[in-house]
């Protein structure tokens, strides 16, 4: 019970607290300064995940998958030079969040974000990637607990859907870091220059979900019964 | 000789959260030119190999970006020609400039950052603020390197075994990699279990944690950070009289040069040049006692 | 005084029949080094872990564990978490953080100890440890010694009472070993702390223990002082043959009186003895020319980073047809790096390998792992990818189109049968170890390369391995070992070889070889050159000792 009132707050945070505070921001901040409201932003939407996560006293379990899921997509990396464009992030994030519900996939996918960069040099950009990677695992965490995510259709809606997400969300960024505004026009120009990637990030998310959403979950499930309780 | 580098982990964060904070927010042409400079003169003082390396990436970036603003947006009253019925500006090309500008000083105050703040002092600051996740992305941090070793051995195994992911065709190579991670994961989640164990058995969860750190935070911290915070509310001031205000549509406004305005210019160059004087004061000071020894 | 006691402990883990643990009744007094020993599956650990509350394992438990006169159970959870502290096998599993300082002060900062008090705390073990020198590294850098170290020393800094480990040095090399071994007995001799220990280095820890205990299927066989092992146990009990070697040769021997157990005492007891042999000479096995060279490297030299320094340099080696040859060095020295380079993982920059006289390069990878060799990894889970045993050798099969009678042929030669349905991670460090090998073996090698293999098994694995590689070896498969483990070299072996700053600086056939080596040589030798010339085994001893004795 408890559980579902943090995922309903965490709800109204992303879809009614979010886009309030950029309406604000642009309408306070009249002279355009798109660039910092927009990081800000991505940094308060972290936020409540975070402190949920805190109040909540995690066991030493729960953190362990998590950092170990994390450091996976982070030292995973490695292997894709002769794959190129294929990165195992969104993959690994969806299918922790499929198996270990929504707050514990937001928190992969945005750990997953943070400690890339702290390898590969933190930027402005990344409280963004923090912020799509952790919703990819969010929405996988809750299409997870319909038990559809067992099933191959929905696993490849999902992939498509979460390359174009992080395509769309990214180019956010891009654009506003081109241009210091965010105009449609730019967006628009943004997106179609990224089709090529967007395809890529599609078709990979698709063979790792495909490939590794079942040995995943099946692994977590046996960590969870031999171990006793993993949530 | 890195001075500003053993300053306590709160006084280099708030150094850059205000630095970079008031960078993204100022388009005056005279704070534009102050922080791009401070960002460029910290690089040369701090990373100075790779910060000539890095020239090659961030120069054609600057025209990149400060050429697309005119052809997209065409507002301004001095234009120069048309393009297919649109007028290229003059105002819209200085403005693309200074928004090349700045995004380039806050990339090289962000290099900065990567130097100065490393993990630990991040993990360090973020641990007060939250134990748990801090924690979390410290056992990520120790992770990483394990198993990218581990990989290797994954890797090498599994071709003696025929499954080389690096030749083949493309799904055979897909095949191999998403083996090779399925071994891995299988691996890192059953030595996580002792990990676990090893945090339980050293009383992990009994009480709330404290955060321990070899940091120390002395006066001359207390001094530095108390005269950050100073300098960024006053140039917040600043931002709130209009002094940071500039426009360049419809046309450009004008650069004001009254003595208040040029008290506020001088604040925030000495807001942006703090880490600079103690790189260059260390320096002195070490070639000083370095002679006198 | 008491400092824990156990009342009629049983334990059984969910969906067993039967107890892993029977009637356990013990008592230990404070300040005692405890070694609790017995071979794998015996429920030495489960009983370990009973003593740590934190980590007693699920199941059903009759019986009752006191700590200090409390029972453990109801025991406040801060004193049962500093009190009693845990060292497990793997160094780097129990590392919780990227800084050595950091993991220091983890169980401080957990019980919410302040910063000034765990400052002071932390500096304290540092020093005591010798860890100030790497203080400020990440915990990845450390060598594998130097993480169990901090392991213990960050145990340490929590001050308990009662110390308890699990096969601490089961990873670490021989040198690594010693010194760990060592600094738990400046522990137990200079602070007081009670230590029970699970260890299979018995030539070491014996003699430093105040008790020993024996487990056997569940029960305690043995408890009492480490020089009365001998009175208790069988005289074929499986426990013989991990005792430390002059234990042994006395037992074989019939000797009779105190117990020797160092290698002092073996060298005194025997010079005691009326064995008076010091002329005779057991004959060199003959070392023919078995066949033809089957693997050769000639001057290699390789390194990993243009601008580092050579892991290998003038490396020369001739291997021969159905040989067992043992490369022996020092940890770190690049053993493994050799083993890489004969497979051809790694390409050297200097020299040339040959393989049946052909070079390595003309081999294509595929016809050079279907059917010429193949090396078992130090971990063998690198190789493990499926759910069970037997799901494990039929991938390995699919891969390979082996025949379902060659795995057949295979599960019965390495004795896996009772295992086929089990998770390859639920096996022992042994099961493991065989599994992988049954694998690799399934495309029939003619040369097995092996890294380690001997690390992290009990004396009754490494003799079924040792088994199982002697068949290999009359059907014809060259086996090339690198290894840290001198005894096992010296059984076994046909031909040894120490790697030192690069290359090979001696080789020689095993006894040979031992008994020209002072230093880096068997217990069995250091006990016995000064009667015997040339014996390097505790058998070699005894043939020996017996044929001068009639």
């Amino acid at each position: 019970m408890q559980k579902n009132i943090r995922l309903i707050i965490s709800f109204i945070v992303i879809l009614v607290f979010i886009p309030l505070s950029l309406y604000a921001g642009i309408t306070i901040f009249a002279d355009r300064k798109y660039y910092f409201v927009s990081i800000v932003i991505m940094i308060l939407a972290c936020v409540p995940f975070f402190l949920s996560f805190e109040r909540r006293k995690p066991q030493p379990r729960e953190i362990l998958v998590i950092a170990v899921m994390s450091a996976i997509s982070v030292a995973g990396r490695a292997l894709f030079v002769v794959t190129p464009g294929f990165k195992p992030v969104a993959a690994i994030t969806a299918i922790t969040g499929f198996s270990l519900g929504a707050e514990a996939g937001f928190l992969t996918g945005a750990i997953s974000a943070l400690v890339s960069n702290m390898f590969f040099g933190q930027g402005p950009w990344t409280p963004f990637q923090m912020f799509m990677w952790g919703m990819i695992g969010f929405i996988a965490g809750l299409l997870g607990k319909t038990r559809l995510m067992h099933k191959k259709i929905p696993l490849i809606l999902f992939g498509i859907f979460a390359g174009i997400f992080f395509s769309f969300g990214m180019d956010v960024w891009g654009t506003i870091s081109m241009y210091g505004v965010f105009s449609w026009k730019a967006y628009a120009l943004a997106l179609t220059s990224a089709v090529p990637f967007m395809i890529i990030y599609c078709i990979s998310n698709v063979i790792f979900l495909l490939l590794l959403a079942k040995p995943i979950s099946e692994k977590l499930d046996r960590i969870k019964n031999k171990y006793g309780i993993l949530q | 000789m890195k001075a500003f580098e053993t300053f306590h982990p709160i006084v280099l964060f708030s150094f850059f959260v205000a630095t970079i904070g008031l960078s993204m927010i100022f388009m005056h042409p005279v704070y534009l030119t102050i922080t791009i400079f401070s960002a460029i003169s910290l690089n040369i003082a701090l990373r100075r190999q790779l910060f000539f390396k890095d020239w090659k990436l961030y120069v054609p970036l600057f025209f990149l970006m400060a050429i697309i603003n005119p052809m997209i947006s065409h507002n301004g009253q001095l234009v120069l020609l048309y393009v297919n019925g649109n007028a290229i500006t003059v105002e819209a090309i200085l403005y693309g400039i200074a928004i090349a500008t700045m995004i380039v000083a806050i990339m090289l105050w962000f290099s900065c950052y990567n130097v100065m703040m490393t993990s630990d002092k991040f993990i360090y600051l973020f641990g007060k603020v939250s134990p748990a996740l801090s924690l979390t992305l410290s056992i990520s941090l120790r992770l990483v390197p394990r198993f990218k070793h581990q990989l290797t051995q994954i890797v090498q195994a599994q071709k003696v075994i025929g499954m080389d992911f690096t030749t083949g065709s493309l799904w055979h190579r897909i095949k191999c990699t998403v083996r090779i991670l399925s071994i891995l994961i299988t691996w890192a989640l059953d030595n996580a279990i002792d990990t676990a164990d090893s945090m339980k058995a050293r009383g992990y969860g009994v009480k709330k944690r404290t955060a321990f750190s070899i940091f120390i935070f002395e006066r001359r911290d207390g001094f530095v950070l108390a005269m950050i915070i100073l300098l960024f509310f006053s140039n917040l001031v600043a931002s709130f009289i209009g002094t940071t205000t500039y426009y360049f549509y419809p046309t450009f406004g004008a650069v004001k040069w009254d003595m208040t305005s040029i008290l506020f210019y001088i604040s925030y160059v000495i807001l942006l040049s703090i880490p600079l004087v103690f790189e260059i004061w260390g320096a002195l000071k070490w070639r000083s006692l370095k002679s006198t020894m | 005084m008491a400092i824990v006691k156990i009342d009629n402990v049983s334990f059984t883990y969910p969906n067993e029949a039967i107890p892993i643990l029977k009637n356990i009744n013990l008592t230990i007094q404070q300040g005692e080094f405890i070694v609790l020993i017995g071979q794998s599956g015996c429920g030495k650990s489960t009983l370990l872990r009973h003593f740590k509350r934190e980590l007693r394992p699920h199941g059903t438990v009759t019986g009752n564990i006191f700590y200090k006169d409390y029972d453990l159970e109801k025991l406040n959870a801060e004193v049962a978490a500093t009190d009693i502290g845990y060292v497990f096998q793997n160094p780097d599993n129990q590392i919780v953080t990227d800084k050595v300082w950091h993991e220091l002060a983890f169980g401080l900062e957990s019980l919410g100890v302040d910063s000034p008090i765990i400052r002071r705390k932390v500096a304290e073990m540092a020093n005591f440890f010798g860890i100030e020198k790497w203080f400020h590294q990440k915990t990845t850098e450390l060598s594998g010694g130097q993480k169990q170290l901090l392991n213990l020393a960050s145990i340490m800094v929590m001050q308990p009472k009662l110390l308890l480990l699990d096969e601490p040095t089961s990873q670490l090399d021989p040198i690594a070993a010693l010194e760990f071994i060592q600094t738990l007995h400046r522990l137990n001799k200079e602070l007081g702390i009670t230590i029970i220990l699970i260890e299979h280095r018995l030539e070491e820890v014996l003699p430093l223990a105040d008790r020993v205990l024996i487990m056997d299927e569940g029960s305690i066989l043995f408890d009492g002082p480490p020089k009365e092992i001998l009175n208790s146990l069988p005289a074929d009990h499986a426990m013989i043959t991990a005792l430390p070697a002059a234990t042994k040769i006395f037992h074989l021997l019939n000797g009779i009186g105190p117990i020797p157990l160092t290698i002092r005492e073996g060298q005194r007891w025997l010079s005691n003895q009326p064995y008076n042999c010091s002329s005779l000479h057991t004959p060199h096995t003959t070392t023919q020319n078995k066949s033809d060279v089957v693997l050769e490297a000639k001057d290699i030299a390789f390194r990993y980073e243009k601008k580092g320094r050579d892991i290998v340099h003038h490396f020369n080696l001739q291997v021969k047809g159905q040989e067992f040859l043992t490369i022996i060095g020092g940890n770190g020295t690049g053993k493994s790096t050799v083993l890489s380079i004969l497979s051809g993982l790694q390409k050297p920059y200097h020299g040339k390998i040959f393989l049946f006289s052909k070079a390595l390069k003309s081999y294509s990878s595929k016809q050079l792992y279907q059917q010429y060799l193949t090396i078992l990894p130090q971990n063998p889970k690198s190789l493990f990818v499926q759910k069970t045993v037997l799901l494990e050798l039929n991938d390995m099969a699919q891969l390979h189109k082996v025949t379902e009678a060659k795995i057949q042929e295979t599960v019965q030669l390495f004795n896996l049968t009772h295992l086929l349905n089990r998770h390859p991670y639920d096996l022992s460090g042994g099961e493991q170890q065989k599994l992988a090998l049954a694998k690799l073996l399934l495309i029939e090698p003619k040369i097995l390369l092996l890294d380690e293999p001997t690390k992290g098994l009990d004396a009754h694995s490494k003799e079924g391995l040792a088994e199982i590689l002697k068949d290999l070896q009359t059907k014809g498969t060259t086996i090339i070992m690198v290894t840290h483990d001198i005894e096992f070299s010296a059984q076994y072996s046909d031909r040894c070889a120490l790697f030192f700053d690069g290359s090979i600086v001696s080789e020689d056939e095993p006894r040979a070889f031992y008994s020209g080596n002072n230093f880096y040589t068997t217990a069995a030798h250091r006990i016995s050159r000064d009667i015997l010339s040339n014996a390097i085994t505790c058998e070699d001893v005894v043939t020996l000792c017996k044929k001068t004795f009639v």
